[in-house]
C-alpha cells in the first residue's frame, strides 16, 4: 500500500473549527466519564440521596412543590460536583496525555470548553433523576410549573458555575483527591458565604468594613441562586453566574498556558 | 521543512537547551542521539509547539511554532516521550479522535485508519483498550497516531522503545519508505539503531549540539581515527562533558 499521492496531505487536512475541536473533546470526556464507572456511581448515588431526602420531607410537610429539593442542593452540590470536576486535568495531567492533547492543533479554550460541555452534561444527567418527582408532583396536585423551571435553571447555572470552579482548581494539581478536597472547600465557601450567621460574624469583625454584607451581595451564590428557586430570574443573577463561569473557563485556559513553560 | 536557529531553552538558571541550530530537508531521516538529559526530548518538545522558546527560531514546514502554532501542528505528527494515552479508549476510537481533532474526518479518516492499521500492524489490536495492549503494540499505536493526518514533519521521541529486534527491523523500512517527500527526525540513545535508521546523525549533550553530519562522514571520521562508531560518539560526548568521563552515555 502506497501513501495517498493525489492530493497532499495538506490540502486534506481541514481546520478544526472553534466548536466542532470542543465538540470532539466533549464526545471524548463523556465516553470516558462512563469507561470508568465513576459516572455511574455518583450519578446513581447522587440520585438516591437527593430524592430519597426530599421524598422525607415530603410525606413530612405534605406541601405539592419543590422548594424542598431546591433547598438541598448548595449542601449536595458542593459534595458530587467535585467528583465529577477533579479527574478533568488532573488525570490528564498525571497520564501526561495533556501534552498530546495540546499539541494538537486546537487551542487550549477549545478543550476547556470540551471537558467543560461535557461536565455540563453530567450535571444535567443528575439533576434529570429528579424528573420522576416532578411527575409525581404533577400526578398528585398542580405545582407551580414556573417555580419548579426558575429552580431548575437555579441548580443548573449554581452547578455550571460550580463545574467552571473545579476545572480551574483541576487544571493547578496533578493529584486527583487534592482536586477534589480545594473544590469541595472553595464551593461551600461560595455557599456559606451566603448563611445569615457567617454574615453576621464577618460584619462583627470589622463593623465599618460590613465584609460579610459585602460577600453576601457581590461573592456567595446564595442570593442568586434562591432568586432562581423563587422564580425571580434577574440581570444580575445571570450576569453573576455566565461571568463567573466564564472567568474560571478563562482562567483555567490561562493555567494550562503557563504550565507548558 | 525543520530550521532549527540558535534556539535556547532555561529553565530559571538551568540552561537545557543552548544556541542549537540545524536544517532538516524534505526526505531526511535524522537520528537525535545523545545521553539522558541531553537536550534531545527538550528540543523535540520545542518543535512541536508543547514548550516555548527562551531565544532563538523554530520553523516547520514554514510555519514559525511561536508565533503560527496552530499552523505547524497541523503539519507535524509527533510521539511524546512518554507515548501517553487514553489508557481506557479503544484503540480504533483513540486513533479517530486523535485524526479528527487533526482535522482528518469522513472517508479520508476511514482511509488512513485502514493506511495506518496495515503500515503499523496494528489492527489485530484495534477493537482493544489501550491498556489491554502490550508495550510494543502500544508504541506502533503511538506512531499510528502521529501518522493519522499523513504528516510532512514526522517528530519520533524515542520510537523504537519497547519493540522487540523484529520490530525494530520492520519500523526501519517503514520509516525509509515513509521518508520520500517528509521530513524525519528522530531520538534515540542507541547508537546502532539510529545508524541502522537514520542517514543523518545530530549529537547532542549538555544542551549543545556536538555534531551534525552525515552518517558516512561519521564512520569515515571515526576510521580515520581508528575508532568505531561508537567509540567516536562516546569521546565526543565525553570531551563535551563539564566532568569528563563521568555521567551517563549513550548506548551501544
Amino acid at each position: 500500500m502506497t501513501q495517498d499521492t493525489s492530493r497532499s496531505a495538506t490540502e486534506r487536512v481541514v481546520r478544526v473549527g472553534a466548536l466542532s475541536g470542543a465538540w470532539i473533546v466533549a464526545r471524548r470526556e463523556l465516553s470516558a466519564s462512563f469507561d470508568s464507572w465513576i459516572a455511574y456511581v455518583y450519578t446513581i448515588a447522587f440520585v438516591l440521596l437527593a430524592n430519597s431526602i426530599f421524598m422525607n420531607e415530603f410525606f413530612l410537610v405534605g406541601t405539592v412543590d419543590m422548594t424542598g429539593y431546591f433547598d438541598l442542593m448548595p449542601l449536595l452540590l458542593p459534595v458530587f460536583l467535585p467528583a465529577i470536576t477533579m479527574r478533568l486535568w488532573a488525570e490528564e495531567r498525571k497520564q501526561r496525555t495533556i501534552e498530546m492533547l495540546l499539541t494538537m492543533p486546537i487551542r487550549p479554550m477549545q478543550a476547556v470548553v470540551g471537558k467543560y460541555l461535557a461536565a455540563l452534561a453530567l450535571l444535567v444527567l443528575m439533576i434529570a433523576g429528579s424528573i420522576p418527582i416532578v411527575i409525581m408532583l404533577a400526578t398528585l396536585g398542580h405545582p407551580d410549573m414556573g417555580l419548579v423551571l426558575g429552580g431548575y435553571l437555579g441548580v443548573l447555572a449554581f452547578g455550571a458555575q460550580f463545574l467552571a470552579i473545579g476545572m480551574f482548581l483541576s487544571s493547578l494539581v496533578s493529584d486527583q483527591i487534592v482536586a477534589f478536597v480545594t473544590t469541595s472547600v472553595t464551593v461551600f465557601l461560595f455557599v456559606l458565604l451566603g448563611d445569615e450567621r457567617v454574615v453576621v460574624v464577618l460584619d462583627g469583625l470589622a463593623p465599618d468594613l460590613s465584609a460579610g454584607t459585602w460577600m453576601y451581595e457581590h461573592v456567595s451564590v446564595m442570593p442568586h441562586y434562591e432568586a432562581f428557586v423563587r422564580g425571580v430570574i434577574g440581570l444580575p443573577a445571570v450576569i453573576y453566574f455566565v461571568g463567573s463561569a466564564a472567568l474560571f473557563l478563562w482562567l483555567t485556559a490561562v493555567a494550562l498556558e503557563r504550565d507548558r513553560a | 521543512m525543520i530550521d532549527v536557529v540558535d534556539v535556547t531553552k532555561r529553565y530559571g538558571s538551568v540552561v537545557a537547551v543552548e544556541g542549537v541550530s540545524f536544517h532538516v530537508n524534505a526526505g531526511d531521516i535524522v537520528g537525535f542521539l545523545g545521553p539522558n538529559g541531553a537536550g534531545k526530548s527538550t528540543l523535540l518538545k520545542m518543535m512541536c509547539t508543547w514548550l516555548p522558546l527562551t531565544s532563538g527560531r523554530i520553523t516547520v514546514a514554514g510555519h514559525d511554532v511561536s508565533s503560527h502554532p496552530l499552523e505547524a501542528r497541523r503539519v507535524l505528527g509527533y510521539l511524546t516521550e512518554h507515548n501517553a494515552m487514553y489508557e481506557t479508549m479503544r484503540v480504533d476510537q483513540y486513533l479517530r479522535f486523535v485524526g479528527r481533532l487533526r482535522g482528518v474526518s469522513g472517508p479520508w479518516l476511514e482511509e488512513r485508519m485502514a493506511w495506518v492499521g496495515e503500515k503499523c500492524s496494528i489492527k489485530d489490536v484495534f477493537k482493544k483498550r489501550v491498556n489491554q495492549c502490550s508495550k510494543g503494540y502500544r508504541q506502533r499505536v503511538g506512531v499510528a497516531a502521529a501518522l493519522i493526518h499523513d504528516p510532512q514533519v514526522i517528530l519520533l521521541d524515542e520510537p523504537t522503545h519497547g519493540l522487540d529486534p523484529l520490530q525494530v527491523v520492520a519500523f526501519r523500512e517503514f520509516i525509509r519508505e515513509l521518508a520520500e517527500g517528509r521530513a524525519i527526525l528522530f531520538s534515540s540513545h542507541n547508537l546502532s539503531e539510529v545508524a541502522s535508521i537514520s542517514d543523518r546523525l545530530l549529537v547532542i549533550s549538555h544542551g549543545r549540539l556536538l555534531v551534525d553530519t552525515s552518517l558516512q562522514e561519521m564512520q569515515d571520521r571515526a576510521a580515520s581515527h581508528g575508532h568505531d562508531l561508537e567509540s567516536e560518539v562516546l569521546g565526543l560526548v565525553r570531551s563535551s562533558s563539564p566532568s569528563a568521563g563521568e555521567g551517563s552515555e549513550p548506548g551501544s
